[in-house]
């Protein structure tokens, strides 16, 4: 992982069109603006981890059987 | 397009049926090319499981549901530009639906509300987001199912 130093104000460019700057810093937590094309989908990383565990779940064989034969 | 699959056999879908995902389902982005598998004799606007089967992978199908069968009200915020790669969307061509998780106890069964798969019906591109609404990753369903089968068998 590339880890750079940035102070309140100063910014990151990415791939000529994303911008990241650190807008506040308050104790442990810093407010993060990013500028992005619309397209490009942008989460928090916890909620990100957390829908890709619901789709690894529901592709669970035990489950498919299970609802195979609700369906029934 | 054929696909050996764990659940439905060898199945092989003619090139316009297949949904094609760009950026794959969240935590698949390998997965591109899927069918969607359903009941014919159903209704569309009755509740009923599909199936959203990988063409890339046949071992997994994702079960999905129109989420809007068990909750009428289910109306969630689309950034449009996220789902502008899907072509123009009108109420007509689009079609909305959530994934099933099945847990061991299938009265605990879920539906994933937060996380919808929008797809496009006319030229079959489609794309699952985070919706930024206060929806339930883990949303029970199954006494609604219940309720309207029963709804159902007393018609």
């Amino acid at each position: 992982m590339l880890a750079l130093t940035r102070k309140k104000g100063e910014a990151l460019v990415i791939n000529n069109n994303i911008e990241v700057t650190v807008l506040e810093i308050r104790g442990d937590q810093i407010k993060i603006g990013i500028s992005a094309p619309k397209d490009v989908p942008i989460y928090r990383k916890e909620v990100y981890l957390q829908i890709q565990k619901e789709n690894e779940a529901a592709i669970s064989a035990e489950g498919v059987d299970l609802l195979k034969g609700l369906m029934k | 397009m054929k696909a050996k699959t764990r659940y439905f056999g060898e199945i092989d879908i003619a090139e316009d049926k297949i949904i094609t995902m760009d950026k794959g389902m969240i935590g698949f982005p390998e997965l591109v090319h899927f069918a969607l598998i359903f009941d014919e004799e159903r209704d569309a606007k009755e509740f009923s499981i599909m199936w959203l089967q990988s063409m890339d992978d046949g071992d997994i199908a994702f079960p999905v549901i129109i989420p809007s069968t068990i909750v009428p009200d289910y109306n969630p915020t689309v950034s449009e530009e996220i789902i502008s790669p899907l072509g123009e969307l009108t109420p007509d061509n689009t079609y909305l639906l959530t994934t099933v998780k099945v847990p061991s106890q299938i009265d605990k069964m879920t539906s994933n509300l937060k996380a919808p798969i929008v797809i496009n019906m006319e030229n079959n591109k489609a794309v699952q987001l985070i919706v930024e609404d206060d929806y339930d990753v883990r949303f029970p369903v199954y006494n609604l199912i219940q309720g309207l089968k029963r709804e159902k068998a007393g018609e």
